[in-house]
This record gives C-alpha cells, sequence and structure tokens, in this order.
C-alpha cells in the first residue's frame, strides 16, 4: 500500500512488486554476473552462474508459461554460445587458460548446446534480429516514463537496461548495420503511421516481429527529445543518446551513413527543431482513447520503475504530473485523480532515499500544494472513500454510480509531510533568514492538518482521527497562546487592525487542547498517542501559568511512574513538560515545587541533552556515528526549544531561596543535607575565584545574590536578581514579567528575612517587628506570619510579645558546642546499639525466656532511636530550653 | 610501683622543645636519657628528634641518635636510654605508634617510661607531665602478636589494664630554681591569670570533636567485629548442617552395608572468616577513656572556677 511504501526503514527502499518482477530481476541478476564473467573470460564462474541461471529459470516457470520466454534470456543464451563456440575456435587463447577454466568452458559449451536446442525458434529469431530487441528494451529503460498497451512489454523491465550495458559494447561494431537494417524495415512497412507516433506502444514479443520495428525507430524522437528536456546526465543514458543520435540521423537524413561527423550535424538539425518539446507530456499514442483503463495502466507502469535503481526520480514526479494533467483534461473523473496525487505526493517523499537528508525547498512547496489540492478534492467529491485497507483490485477509479473507492491513506501522507517539516526545521541553521522563512511554512502545515481534521471527523475510524488530533496537539501544545492571554488581561480593545480582530475570534487553544486532548484519552487505544497528548496538555496548561491543573494532571497521569519505560521522544517530551511544570510553578511562586520539577533535569547537567536541544559533545566511545545520527534525529526543531539560561536561572533562584535560609538554620548540624547539590556547586565555583569582580553570566549573578542573601542584605540580594542583564538575558522571557518579578522580590524579602533571624538571632535579646518590616519593607501582618511560621516550627526559640510588637529571643538555639554533645550522644547511642548487638550474638539467638525479655528490650531501644531521629529533634530542644534555661538562670 | 626522678632539665627541655617546633596538632618526639639506680629509674637528660620530612631519605635516625649520645657521653651526660616523650594534642597519643615503639623500648629495657607532655594544659597553668609503661599483660600479649579476640579474651585485657601511669617525682637543682625564679620575675600579668580563665567552650569542643571521632572508630570496629560474629555463627550453623547430613548419609550407608564415607577436611570446606584484630578497639577504648577523663578533670576544674567567680561577683554586689 501507499503507506506501507512510505515508510522508508532507514534509507532502503521497500518497493512491493511483483511476482514477475522478483523473479525476473533474479534472473537479470545472474545474467549481468555472468556477463560479467565472460568479459573476464572466467569459465568456472560462468558455468557456476549459468547453472543457477538454468535454475533460477524453471523456478520462474510459472511466470515463464503465462508471459513468454523473456527476451533478455534468449539474447544471453545466444550470446553465450557464440561466445564460447569463439572461444573454443581459438586455440592460442584456450591454451593459455589454466585448466580449471578450460574444463569449464568444454562443460559449459556442451551444456548450453544441449539446453539451447529447447529455444531454437527464439534464438534464431533473435539473431536475425538482435538489435531490435536490444532498442526495444533499451526504450523500455527510458520508459520509466514509456507506457504502452501491450502486455508483453512489461516483462522488459528497466531492470533490463543494466543488463544490456556490458552488451552494449560487444556490440558497438555491427551497430551500424542493424541500425540500417531497422531503418531499411521501417520504410518498408511505413504505412502505418499512426502506431510509429507511439514510441510507448512497442508491442514486441519475444519474437520481436519486424512490424514492431518502426514503431521504435519512429518514436525515437519523442524519446530522445523527452530525454533532452528532463536533462539526465547518467552517462549511461548518453550512451543512450548517442546511440539514438545514429536513429535520428539515419531517420532524418534518409541516409544509411556511417557514424561520423554526419551524426554531429544531425545531432544539431534535432536541436534545432525544437517545436518538438511541445509534445513532451505526452505519452500516449495520438488515436488513443484516453479512458480509465488506459491512465491506469500508465500509472501503474511508471509506478513500476520506482525506486529502482537508475530511476529518475524528479522525471518520474514530472510524469505523474502530466498524467494527472491528461486525466484532468479528459475527465476522467476524480477517482483516478486522486490516485494519481497519491503517488506524486509518494513519489516526492521518495524523492530523498537517504532517511536523514530532508526535503528540498521547492519540493517541499510542491508537496504542499499537492496534498492541498487532494485535500480540495477530497472535501469537493464527497463521494470518495480512501483508505489504506481497500485492496488494489477493488479499487474503483471509473465515474459510475458508486462511489469512488481508492487505495490510499490520506493521513499517512499528512503525517509524514508533518515529518518532513520537522525535518527541514532540524536541519536549517536556526539564526538566519532562511529558518524564519521555513518557519512560515509552519502555518500551512496547520492548516493542512486543521483540514485533515474535519475530514477525518467526518470521515475517518476513531483511531486516525485520534492520530490526527495529536498532529494537531503537536502543532499547538508549545505555542503561547498570545491572543487568549490578552483577552484575559482584557486588552481586547488595543487590537486594531482586522486580522488582528479575525485572530482574536478564534478559538483560544487553551479550548482545543482540552476538547482534542479528551477525546484522546476517551478513545484512544494506543498508549503511546494518549501519553503524547497528556504530556502536550500538561506542557499547554504550565505555559499558559494553570498550574494546579497542570500539576493535576501530571500527578493523575501517574507518568512519573513509568515513563521510563516509554521511548526516547516520548521521554524528551515528558522531560519538556516536567521542566515547563516547573517554570509554571515558579511563576506561580511556588518555589519548592519549581525546585523539585526541575531537580531531575537540572541535577544531570545534561538539560540539553535531555531535552533533545542539542548534543553534548562526549567522545566516540560512547556514542558511535549510527547513534549521533539516530539522536541528531530526535533533536526539537529550534523554535519549540525552551530556553536552556531561563530555565537553569529558575532552578538556581529557587534553589537559592530554599537552600540559604535552610544553611543559616542548620549551619551547625552535621547532618545536614543538601537540598541542590548543583546550587552548592555554583557557590564552590564562586568561592574558587581568586579575584571576585562583578558578576558577568547569570550564574555569577545568583552566586552573588546568594551571598548577599547569607547576610540577610536582600536589598544586595534583590539588585543581583534583578537587573537590566538579567531582566534581558532571563526575565524578559516570560510572558507576565511585571508579576514574575514582583513575585521574586517578595520572596528574597521574605527570605531574606527567615535567614536574617536564622543567622543573628542570638545576638538579640528582642528585636521589633517594626523594624523588622522596616528593614525588609515587608508589611508587618506578613513579618508577623513568618515569625510566627517559624516559631511554630521550631526553628527560632522565640516568642511574641503582643504588646510592644517584639520577638523575644529565648536564646536557647545549641550552642555549638551544646551541638556536639547533641551529635556525640547520638553516635553513642549508635555505639551502644551496635554493642548490644554484639551482646545479643553472644547470648545466642535461640529462644528461650530471658531471649524473649531481651527482644522486647530490643524493640524499646529502636523505638527511642526512631523518637531521636524524628520526633527526637522536638524532644531533645525541650529538654534543652527547659535544661538549659534553668542553667542559665542558675549561672547568670 | 615506686616514683621516678626527672630533673627539672628535662621537663624545660621538653617544653622548649615543643615551644620551638611543635604547632597545633602536631607532635614531637625525643628520648631519654638517664640511669637505673638501685632498681629506680632517674631521668637527666634528653635531646629531641629532629624533625625531618618524608622526602628527606638520606636521614638516618638511628645513626643521628648513636652520634648524638655518644656526643653527650664526651660531656659526661648519662647515656643510657631510658624512654623517650612525645607532645600530645588534647590528650591524645593512644595509638598503635606508641604502643609499638614503647614495646620495643620496654623489650630492651624494661624499666622504659614514656613521658607524655601536654602542651595545652600547661599553656594554661598547671604542667601536665606523665610517665607511662605497657602492663606486664600487654607486653606479653604484643610478645606473641596475637590480636584476635580469643586471645585477648584469654589475657583478660581491657582498656583500663594497657598502660599504666608511673608516678614522677621532679627534682630541681639550685640552679634551676634560680631560672625558674627569674622566669617569674619576667613573665607577664597576663600569663599568670590564664588559671582563672573562665571560657572552656573552645577547649571542650576540640575534646568534644576528638572524642567524637574516637566514637566513630568504635562504631565502625563494633561493627566489624558483628559481622564477623554473624558470619562466624552462620557458618557454624551451615556446618553443623552439613555434619547432621553427612551423619545421616553414614547411618543409612551402614544400614545398607555399604563403608561409611571418607572423613574429609572439614575446616577446608568452611574456612573460619578473618577475626579482625581487637587491639585497635582496645585501644580507641583506652584513648577514649582518655579523653573522657580529660573532660571530667577540666569540666570540674570549671565548674569550681564558675563556683568562684560566681561568689566573688555576689560578695561584690
Amino acid at each position: 500500500s501507499n503507506g506501507t511504501k512510505m515508510r522508508n526503514i532507514e534509507d532502503t527502499k521497500r518497493v512491493v512488486r511483483s511476482a514477475k518482477d522478483k523473479r525476473f530481476e533474479e534472473l537479470t541478476n545472474i545474467i549481468k554476473t555472468i556477463r560479467n564473467a565472460m568479459k573476464i573470460r572466467d569459465m568456472s564462474k560462468c558455468l557456476e552462474e549459468f547453472e543457477q541461471l538454468y535454475r533460477a529459470f524453471l523456478k520462474s516457470k510459472t511466470i515463464v508459461d503465462k508471459e513468454g520466454v523473456p527476451q533478455f534470456y534468449i539474447r544471453l543464451l545466444a550470446d553465450l554460445e557464440d561466445y564460447l563456440n569463439q572461444l573454443w575456435e581459438d586455440k592460442e587463447g584456450k591454451k593459455k587458460m589454466n585448466k580449471n577454466n578450460a574444463k569449464a568452458l568444454s562443460t559449459l559449451r556442451q551444456k548450453i548446446r544441449k539446453y539451447n536446442k529447447d529455444f531454437e525458434t527464439e534464438i534464431v529469431s533473435y539473431k536475425e534480429n538482435p538489435e531490435q530487441s536490444a532498442e526495444e528494451e533499451e526504450k523500455d529503460d527510458i520508459g520509466s516514463a514509456s507506457s504502452s498497451k501491450s502486455d508483453d512489454d512489461e516483462d522488459v523491465t528497466a531492470k533490463s537496461l543494466m543488463k544490456k550495458k556490458p552488451q552494449e559494447e560487444e556490440k558497438k561494431a555491427p551497430e551500424a548495420s542493424k541500425f540500417l537494417k531497422g531503418a531499411a524495415d521501417e520504410e518498408s512497412e511505413s504505412e502505418e503511421d499512426e502506431e510509429s507516433e507511439d514510441w510507448g506502444s512497442d508491442s514486441v514479443d519475444s519474437g520481436g516481429e519486424s512490424e514492431d520495428n518502426e514503431g521504435a525507430a519512429a518514436s525515437l524522437a519523442v524519446v530522445f527529445l523527452k530525454k533532452y528536456v528532463y536533462g539526465d546526465k547518467q552517462p549511461e543514458r548518453k550512451k543512450d543518446d548517442r546511440r539514438k543520435r545514429h536513429k535520428k540521423m539515419e531517420q532524418v537524413d534518409e541516409e544509411a551513413d556511417e557514424e561520423g561527423e554526419g551524426e554531429e550535424g544531425g545531432w544539431e538539425k534535432v536541436k534545432g527543431g525544437v517545436p518538438l518539446v511541445k509534445e513532451k507530456p505526452k505519452m500516449f499514442a495520438k488515436g488513443t482513447e484516453i479512458n480509465n483503463a488506459v491512465v491506469i495502466k500508465k500509472l501503474n507502469e511508471i509506478l513500476q520503475a520506482r525506486g529502482k535503481k537508475g530511476t529518475d526520480r524528479s522525471a518520474q514526479i514530472e510524469l505523474f504530473h502530466a498524467l494527472a494533467g491528461i486525466s484532468n483534461e479528459n475527465n476522467l473523473g476524480e477517482g483516478i485523480l486522486v490516485k494519481i496525487k497519491f503517488n506524486i505526493i509518494a513519489s516526492l517523499y521518495d524523492y530523498n532515499t537517504n532517511l536523514a537528508a530532508f526535503m528540498k525547498a521547492e519540493m517541499w512547496k510542491k508537496c504542499l500544494e499537492c496534498i492541498d489540492e487532494l485535500l480540495d478534492i477530497l472535501f469537493e467529491n464527497s463521494n470518495i472513500f480512501i483508505g489504506e485497507n481497500i485492496a488494489e483490485d477493488s479499487e474503483n477509479l471509473a465515474i459510475s454510480d458508486q462511489p469512488f473507492r481508492v487505495r490510499g491513506c490520506i493521513l499517512t501522507l499528512v503525517e509524514r509531510m508533518d515529518e518532513e517539516f520537522t525535518k527541514i526545521m532540524q536541519n536549517t541553521d536556526p539564526h538566519s533568514q532562511e529558518y524564519v522563512d521555513n518557519l512560515k511554512d509552519e502555518g500551512r502545515v496547520c492548516g493542512i492538518i486543521d483540514r485533515l481534521l474535519q475530514y477525518l471527523e467526518s470521515k475517518g475510524s476513531t483511531e486516525e482521527v485520534c492520530r490526527v488530533y495529536l498532529r494537531r496537539i503537536m502543532h499547538t501544545y508549545y505555542k503561547f497562546d498570545y491572543k487568549a492571554h490578552r483577552r484575559s488581561l482584557g486588552l481586547q480593545g488595543e487590537t486594531k487592525s482586522e486580522q488582528d480582530q479575525e485572530e482574536s475570534e478564534g478559538e483560544d487553544s487553551a479550548i482545543i487542547m482540552d476538547r482534542l486532548c479528551k477525546f484522546i484519552y476517551a478513545k484512544d487505544r494506543t498508549d503511546r498517542i494518549r501519553t503524547c497528548a497528556i504530556l502536550c496538555h500538561i506542557y499547554h496548561h504550565a505555559l499558559h501559568s494553570r498550574w494546579y491543573q497542570a500539576r493535576d494532571l501530571m500527578l493523575m497521569s501517574h507518568l512519573q511512574d513509568n515513563i521510563q519505560h516509554a521511548d526516547p521522544p516520548v521521554q524528551i517530551l515528558y522531560n519538556r513538560t516536567m521542566v515547563q511544570l516547573g517554570i509554571c510553578a515558579f511563576r506561580q511562586g511556588m518555589i519548592k515545587d519549581a525546585h523539585n520539577a526541575l531537580l531531575d533535569i537540572q541535577s544531570s547537567g545534561r538539560a540539553k541533552e535531555l531535552l533533545g536541544q542539542g548534543l553534548l559533545m562526549r567522545n566516540m566511545q560512547e556514542r558511535n556515528a549510527e547513534q549521533e545520527k539516530i539522536e541528531k534525529r530526535r533533536q526539537v526543531p529550534f523554535h519549540m526549544h525552551i530556553n536552556l539560561e531561563l530555565l537553569e536561572c529558575v532552578y538556581l533562584v529557587s534553589a537559592m531561596l530554599l537552600e540559604i535560609p535552610y544553611m543559616a538554620a542548620h549551619e551547625f548540624d552535621a547532618r545536614r543535607r543538601m537540598i541542590s547539590k548543583q546550587f552548592h556547586h555554583q557557590l564552590r565555583v564562586g568561592e574558587r575565584q581568586p579575584l571576585l569582580g562583578p558578576p558577568e553570566s547569570m550564574r555569577e549573578h545568583v552566586v552573588a545574590a546568594s551571598k548577599a542573601m547569607k547576610m540577610g542584605d536582600w536589598r544586595t540580594c534583590h539588585s543581583f536578581i534583578i537587573n537590566e542583564k538579567m531582566n534581558s538575558k532571563v526575565w524578559d522571557l516570560f510572558p507576565e514579567t511585571q508579576r514574575v518579578r514582583e513575585m521574586l522580590v517578595r520572596k528574597i524579602q521574605e527570605e531574606s528575612l527567615r535567614t536574617y533571624l536564622f543567622t543573628y538571632s542570638s545576638v538579640y535579646d528582642s528585636i521589633s517587628m517594626a523594624t523588622l518590616s522596616e528593614m525588609f519593607e515587608l508589611e508587618l501582618p506578613t513579618v508577623h506570619s513568618i515569625i510566627s511560621k517559624m516559631i511554630i516550627n521550631e526553628e527560632l526559640m522565640a516568642s511574641l510579645d503582643q504588646p510592644t510588637q517584639t520577638v523575644v529571643m529565648h536564646r536557647t538555639e545549641p550552642t555549638s558546642l551544646q551541638n556536639m554533645t547533641l551529635q556525640l550522644a547520638e553516635k553513642l547511642g549508635g555505639l551502644v546499639e551496635n554493642n548490644e548487638r554484639v551482646f545479643d550474638l553472644k547470648q545466642g539467638v535461640y529462644g528461650g525466656y530471658f531471649n524473649r525479655d531481651q527482644r522486647g528490650g530490643y524493640q524499646q531501644k529502636q523505638g527511642y532511636q526512631r523518637g531521636d531521629q524524628k520526633g527526637g529533634y522536638q524532644q531533645r530542644q525541650n529538654y534543652q530550653r527547659g535544661g538549659y534555661r534553668n542553667q542559665n538562670q542558675s549561672s547568670y | 610501683n615506686l616514683p621516678f626522678f626527672i630533673t627539672c632539665l628535662v621537663v624545660l627541655k621538653i617544653i622548649k622543645h615543643y615551644q620551638e617546633e611543635g604547632q597545633g596538632s602536631e607532635v614531637v618526639q625525643g628520648v631519654l636519657l638517664g640511669l637505673v639506680v638501685e632498681d629506680r629509674l632517674e631521668i637527666t637528660n634528653c635531646f629531641p628528634f629532629p624533625q625531618h620530612t618524608e622526602d628527606d631519605v638520606d636521614f638516618d635516625e638511628v645513626q643521628y641518635q648513636m652520634e648524638m649520645m655518644r656526643s653527650l657521653r664526651h660531656v659526661n651526660i648519662d647515656h643510657l636510654h631510658v624512654g623517650w616523650y612525645q607532645s600530645t594534642y588534647y590528650g591524645s597519643f593512644v595509638s598503635r605508634a606508641l604502643l609499638d615503639s614503647q614495646f620495643s623500648y620496654q623489650h630492651a629495657i624494661e624499666e622504659s617510661v614514656v613521658l607524655i607532655y601536654d602542651p595545652i594544659k600547661t599553656a594554661q597553668g598547671s604542667l601536665c607531665l606523665k610517665a607511662y609503661r605497657l602492663t606486664p599483660k600487654l607486653m606479653e600479649i604484643c610478645k606473641e602478636k596475637d590480636f584476635s579476640p580469643e586471645a585477648l579474651k584469654k589475657a583478660c585485657i581491657g582498656y583500663e589494664h594497657m598502660l599504666e601511669e608511673v608516678p614522677i617525682v621532679i627534682k630541681n637543682s639550685h640552679l634551676i630554681n634560680v631560672l625558674l625564679l627569674d622566669l617569674q620575675e619576667k613573665s607577664t600579668v597576663a600569663d599568670k591569670h590564664e588559671l582563672l580563665n573562665l571560657s572552656s567552650s573552645n577547649h571542650l569542643e576540640k575534646s568534644l570533636q576528638l572524642l567524637m571521632d574516637r566514637v566513630d572508630g568504635m562504631s565502625q570496629e563494633i561493627v566489624k567485629y558483628n559481622t564477623y560474629c554473624r558470619n562466624l555463627t552462620k557458618q557454624q550453623q551451615q556446618k553443623q548442617q552439613y555434619l547432621q547430613r553427612r551423619q545421616q548419609e553414614n547411618t543409612q550407608r551402614q544400614s545398607r552395608g555399604e563403608p561409611p564415607l571418607p572423613e574429609e577436611d572439614i575446616n577446608k570446606m568452611f574456612k573460619p572468616p578473618q577475626a579482625p584484630p581487637r587491639m585497635d578497639t582496645l585501644l580507641i577504648a583506652g584513648q577514649v577513656n582518655n579523653y573522657c577523663q580529660n573532660i571530667k578533670a577540666f569540666t570540674s576544674q570549671n565548674l569550681g572556677k564558675l563556683f568562684m567567680a560566681e561568689a566573688l561577683q555576689g560578695h561584690s554586689s
């Protein structure tokens, strides 16, 4: 089917061929090797291959019975026999041969003599007129382009060209005379003028009757011109050209000259006779009635050449176009047109054999146009059924009462088109004007997808609808919906131009996303599409700051648990989504959530790779060229990238807001854990600098800000985080810049206040909240709430004195000595625990009254330890507070 | 255990040595010279080991000591090598190195001692100089070089029986007395009042840190021992099972009239796991004990000072 045809795996082409083609290809391949062996006089090889050929021929017996013995086969037999006889005669040469070869020669000679008796008549006829049959085949080669009415012709495929090549060398000498003969034949039967126009109609079968001869010769002009127009440069074609030139000359000059200067002259003349060019797209004989059957035949013929070596792919596309034109002119109905369009698009995709290569611009444009036209037809004619499951023979292309049935899958074509678009974007330099130009096509791509969506909604199956929905989603999820944003801000009136007005009338992308995704959630049966849809949906939510929806969807989907089983592109999408989620949380001021969401991506240090936004430099051992290619193909096009600096900055700032107060609170805690390794790393890098200049990069800014925050100096911190440099680098990239900045300032103030209290509470006996609120420019209630929270969480040992609005410090934060003692106590606990274990072992593990008792004791101990680790902190502090207050009171 | 005499010269020389070369946790060492009078040891002189770096390969310590002693003999100084001294950092000295070298000294001359000088305490106003000797029990064990759990168990040795402290009597000659008086005159007022310094946390913190480090070490040792014990019992069980199976099979064979299975070397099949040497644990325990004593002494002294200060304050106000 079309669908399968297009799915090329890597660079190899899968072409569906008939059994006949397959068999004949096998034969021609063997023949080729035989001819090669002949050339180098390798008799043993010849023998071996001949035996193979014999077997292969037997295998294809059924086909041969139906189609007749193929011409190329006969030719080989004849040539081989001649060749062998010639060798046999050459006594000198035979002597020179080595033993093996000589032996093979004699065996082969005998064999072929015996074998050829079966084909005597054919060989004789071939020998009578070898050039004609060669010529005929040659035309078929060209003739990926040519068409013919006769069935017999089909058996001579383009492949035969390859096989014929070596033969040509040998034949150069007798050529001229044969041409002569051909010409003579032609003259003798020149009545059939009409026939002669149809250059593709050489209905010669293996016999090669002479009446067809003239048809072949006469049509040369067309063929040649055709070739000329398409400007094929392949050398083999040139050879053909030359040969044709011979004929041309003969025909035009009607002189039986040998080749020479005359030939050149003839060439010039023809070139002068350009008018023939107009007949270029002429594929059918003048008089042929152009009907469905004819066109389909032609179509199939063109298709046959598809995927074969030496097929001029661009020419093929042209031919398809021409065919479409013809069928249009003759009003053959939409069915056939659709069919041809399918093939045009398919062959456009085929144009690049390498999967890594991308479409050329003009091809791409053509492709878009074609799909557009195809969709036009489909929309206009609701009586066309297309589908990949319609079998080739159940197609209905003719105009009749029945609706058209065409094999092919438009969805696959569009999907492929989308992929091609991605490929083009991947392969364009993102900083060039070209990229912008290419990106403009995105609108068209979206338009096509939209139209297809409409079409499939009415006609397609659920799965198809899901697929096309996903395509639509994929083109929507990463785009920020500015109009919806503007509308939500109530700025509708500001859009003046008509176009803007028009744009803003469309549906909000959120609504579209919601509708499409929900359909997929409900209907999809492949997990992958649903997963992608969910991720896109979350991404879209996050992008538009709908944090709670995004988060809930993420949590409900349980994607975090099993995403590692997904394929890499989905994982990349997941990573993108997580990052977007984190950034969204940050914008909403949920610093902790932001940090958690970004932690995984940032801590690996390979954010770029994980997001599919570029390859990291790595040595070749880890990644060979093949892998690199695959990874390159996974890259996300530039216009969908998430700004990595923004990402890192968001992460670092979140880490700073969390880590600095935490560090201040647990200054003496030996078991302090790092919240963010990455952030600590940046701090260390900052410390290592021998000379600290003013910050330049984003990281340096964050590090400098962190240092200021450590001292509780929020103003400096603020000036490092939010300034012109950082604005242009990071903050301006947010759609709601101002709001984010305000949030950030507030967070900095709050966290600085906390840090300040942690760090300097030991210095104060009491501190008025009014002073604090002034220092940190926070309202009194905020200060109050922050301090209250700290007291409740037992982070700050203080109490609030309501009447005076002051914080009274209890001075019960453990000193470093006390901290140390606590640690020691903990360690000793561990030691005792371990010691008891040794003791347990000594006592023996086997039952007994004593042991039971022991176990009870052990459990108790564990309970104690558990308490020590978690709730224990609180306990300990309670204990201390009491204990030390007593001491304080007593000693001072 | 009879006390032994040290001349003040030795003390001053040790102090001077540390003052000049030791810093922080660095340790200085030297040789004690003296003679055995009747069954008592008298230490009359000492000289330091020179500091030298690892890459200074040409330096031969033994050679240096011999030279030094020969030179000292020329000026008529007692030249019997009766022990060695070492400075300590917050009382950390119980280590494998000390054990080994003290063992070799004591092995050669039974009366040998090691003098431990604590410069930090001394700096705070109370001279801290202690002499230790390995107990005969420990000497036995060290001679055997068997530190397996069984051997130590058999020897009945705990951390408290490892080192014995030997009382010291410091003898001052008149000349020394004169010198000391002279020094007293020169010392500043602040130095004198160091004794009454109330701030304690620094010292305690250091001690605690060291103590904690050792406790960690102890925990590790115990865990090691624990796994060893567990492995041992597991293996023992396996061995038992194996033997039982074997026995059953043999009885079966006997009933069938077949010859019993040949004896196999059971120890080869079940190689007992390598027992961790327990000496380190003992040393650590000794060291921990030492720290604890130090801290206890220090805190009790400090508490006294605090009470004194309180009383003074109450008196004055």
